[in-house]
């Protein structure tokens, strides 16, 4: 990956770093990755640029790499963890957590180690497993969360199932308390998400119930089934005193739920995921099943009180929730196809789309997917400062271009053809460049 | 039986249909709606054997996932009718889950070059992904919960031949709406014709927001059917009759099926319809069902043969 071995200097360079309430135009030298000059940008640089592969950088933004707090593996081989890496470097996700629900599950000590250790990068931990809260994560017994946390599992969930179960929920959440470690929990009342016949087979709810599900003839599930699990969990965060975490928030009502649990104190952070703030359940009229996500997109009052609850702060974090799929399982009837798109490529243009939409400050934004995650798992991202390995990405906040599925390396998005701006540029990890197109600038 | 209907005296044309597939009703406006029931009344009064085989050499494929023989054989009549190539496929669930993705079985027929597709399948939309992949004709012989557009276009036909008009008409739709393919391409048929249309259902079988498809909605079928002209009764599955979404038949009945008491309140020569298969002593008393000057159940399916003609034919002309 490395374009020439000279040291890198970026000029004019807006350098955003939330962790260090740093929004400064500044010249940059990289030098056998350290940060070895990081002064303003209206000081002369004492040094030679020809010494240099010196890029102007101005009205582009250097950040800290993208915390991506929920991605699916969907499986722990070569391949995909390939794919994936290639893919989250590109988009400038340089940290991400890794759900459980994959093959085979991480819901035992030994799958979180061979996951850590598979995915070592540069010397540098990339991927963050959490371990499943239940064996199986089936929702009856509580997985060996002590051995897990011992072995790296930074936090415990059964995403994307929901615990049902009040007294599993109880006994997780106070052993992760006594761990120390988040639990995160996709709420949704599967009871009440379909369709239950006498012979109790189960017809499981396709999209949000109302008016397009209606029309479309699509078993829907209606938006109560996400704040009621919220507002029970609450009282069981309440009792147990965990930190606990709601994923992928998709409805006013849970927005306006952890609103009053935040100004009553309770220990809760919540975030989403671009679909839920960009789409609404509009989209699936002509059965794509690239919309076909979990949760289901809402109507449009709820993709507002998403956007608005980013924009007060009630959401903490947006993540890509990606969930890469293959044609096999998405080009089918909408029933049979599968649950699930890709995200992480197009986490940083959604994110950065918000500031055409909201009175927000970039650094607010970015906040959203670098510094709160990593707050969040208690995890350190490194501080952009002279003498530190160079950690951080680049893009222009202002390109505009339209989103091409046939130029994304995992599939489907939801996204095909929208537009949107922002693009990374490059990638540093642990003083590597670990994608560089600078030179496109 | 009193028809207000007469022979034309010169053949209506085919009928005009906007896409090369019927996937649904919603979407159609009134032209093509009233083009396919005038020309399928033609037929529908024609001596079969009299029909010029217009479509000779056309071949098409009955491809249905799921069971249903009154539909599959009204397609393929239809179609035989008219000199076509008729071909019965019915492809079996479990083969599919063998391993053959729906879009391989679906590649596999379009490579022996078929002009039509007729396709039943227990999902909602699946016709419309046939079409997306496929460069034949589409038409959808019920999707799921989604829509039976045939169906919607027989029972209007069948409404305009006994009363002798649709638009202005008040017509009930009552039973399992939540779960029924035919209540929904109904009620947009009926809807763009400019009827009135009031959907009767228990609140657990009332979809959400039914009402924003402009309709009237009712829990109470006396109320409904308060002077209406016609009374759709829908199927109700067996397994929703016993405590899931009707505590049971007996209640089902003595509320939502129709006897002769309800039908008392409706206009004094209301007719009945169903799409069948009916459960006697649920949806519908049984001397009601037997009861030729206000049923038309029978009616409906003789009629269905014509509206696929007239639709097979409509679908071959905008191939063109």
């Amino acid at each position: 990956m490395h374009k020439n071995n000279n040291p890198i200097l970026l000029k004019n360079i807006r350098v955003i770093d939330a962790s260090q309430n740093l929004d400064q135009e500044m010249n940059i030298i990289v030098n056998n990755g350290i940060i070895s000059y990081f002064e303003n940008s209206k000081k002369n640089i004492p040094f030679n640029e020809k010494d240099f592969r010196s890029i102007n950088c101005k009205d582009k933004i250097l950040s800290p790499g993208i915390f991506d707090l929920r991605v699916y593996l969907n499986e722990t081989n070569n391949e995909n963890v390939s794919i994936l890496k290639n893919a989250a470097v590109k988009s400038g996700v340089l940290k991400m957590g890794i759900l459980p629900f994959q093959k085979p599950l991480l819901d035992n000590p030994i799958m979180i180690e061979h996951l850590i250790e598979k995915t070592n990068f540069n010397n540098d931990k990339f991927f963050y497993p959490y371990g499943g809260a239940t064996k199986e994560l089936k929702g009856n017994e509580i997985a060996e969360l002590g051995l897990m946390a011992e072995v790296g599992a930074i936090g415990f969930t059964d995403a994307p199932n929901c615990i049902q179960d009040s007294l599993v929920m109880r006994r997780v959440m106070s052993y992760a308390k006594m761990l120390e470690k988040p639990i995160l929990q996709n709420p949704e009342d599967k009871s009440l998400a379909g369709l239950t016949a006498s012979n109790s087979t189960t017809i499981q709810g396709e999209m949000n119930e109302g008016e397009v599900s209606t029309r479309l003839g699509l078993v829907g599930i209606p938006s109560c089934a996400e704040v009621m699990i919220v507002e029970r969990d609450l009282r069981l965060a309440e009792l147990t005193g965990v930190h606990y975490h709601v994923s992928n928030v998709s409805t006013k009502e849970t927005v306006e739920v952890i609103k009053r649990a935040k100004l009553n104190g309770i220990k809760i952070t919540c975030d989403t995921s671009p679909p839920y703030f960009s789409l609404n359940e509009l989209e699936l009229s002509t059965y794509d099943t690239s919309f076909k996500l979990s949760p289901p997109l809402r109507n449009e009052e709820d993709r507002i009180a998403i956007q608005n609850a980013i924009f007060d702060n009630t959401i903490d974090v947006i993540t890509s929730d990606h969930k890469p799929m293959s044609n096999d399982t998405k080009i089918l009837p909408f029933t049979s196809a599968s649950t699930g798109a890709s995200g992480i490529e197009t986490l940083l243009p959604l994110t950065l789309n918000l500031l055409n939409k909201l009175d927000v400050s970039i650094m607010n934004i970015l906040k959203k997917i670098t510094l709160n995650p990593s707050k969040l798992l208690k995890v350190e991202i490194p501080k952009i400062k002279s003498n530190e390995k160079a950690n951080f990405i680049i893009f222009d906040p202002n390109e505009q271009y339209l989103i091409n599925k046939n130029s994304l390396q995992t599939s489907p998005t939801p996204f095909h053809g929208r537009p949107v701006q922002g693009k990374n540029y490059m990638s540093m990890m642990n003083g590597e460049i670990v994608f560089d197109n600078l030179d496109l600038l | 039986m009193n028809k207000i209907h007469k022979i034309n005296k010169t053949p209506p044309p085919i009928a005009t249909l906007n896409s090369k597939n019927l996937l649904s009703i919603e979407g159609m406006n009134k032209l093509e709606i009233n083009s396919i029931l005038d020309r399928a009344d033609y037929f529908a009064d024609l001596d079969p054997l009299k029909i010029i085989k217009t479509l000779n050499g056309y071949v098409i494929l009955n491809v249905f996932f799921e069971n249903s023989t009154r539909t599959r054989v009204s397609f393929e009549l239809a179609g035989r009718r008219l000199g076509a190539e008729v071909i019965n496929i019915s492809v079996d669930k479990s083969s599919i889950k063998k391993g053959e993705s729906l879009l391989d079985t679906a590649n596999t027929l379009s490579a022996m070059k078929p002009n039509l597709l007729i396709v039943r399948h227990p999902e909602s939309g699946a016709p419309k992904l046939f079409s997306d992949y496929l460069n034949c004709s589409i038409v959808n012989a019920g999707d799921g919960r989604h829509e039976h557009p045939t169906q919607a276009l027989l029972d209007a036909l069948t409404i305009r031949r006994r009363l002798g008009r649709i638009e202005g008409l008040k017509i009930a739709i009552c039973g399992d709406i939540l779960n029924s393919r035919v209540a929904r391409s109904n009620i947009h048929l009926l809807t763009t014709l400019g009827v009135e249309v009031r959907c009767i259902a228990p609140p657990t079988l009332m979809p959400k927001s039914l009402e924003n498809l402009g309709v009237n909605c009712f829990n109470s079928l006396k109320d409904g059917i308060n002077n209406v002209n016609a009374i759709m009764l829908l199927r109700l599955q067996s397994e929703r009759m016993s405590g899931t979404e009707s505590p049971s038949k007996r209640e089902y009945y003595r509320f939502y099926g129709l006897d002769e008491e309800k039908l008392s309140m409706a206009h004094h020569d209301a007719v009945i319809m169903h799409p069948g298969p009916m459960n006697r002593g649920v949806e519908i008393a049984s001397s009601l069902a037997d009861n030729e000057d206000r049923s038309l159940i029978k009616t409906q399916v003789e009629i269905g043969v014509a509206i696929r003609m007239a639709t097979i034919e409509a679908v071959y002309n905008a191939q063109k």
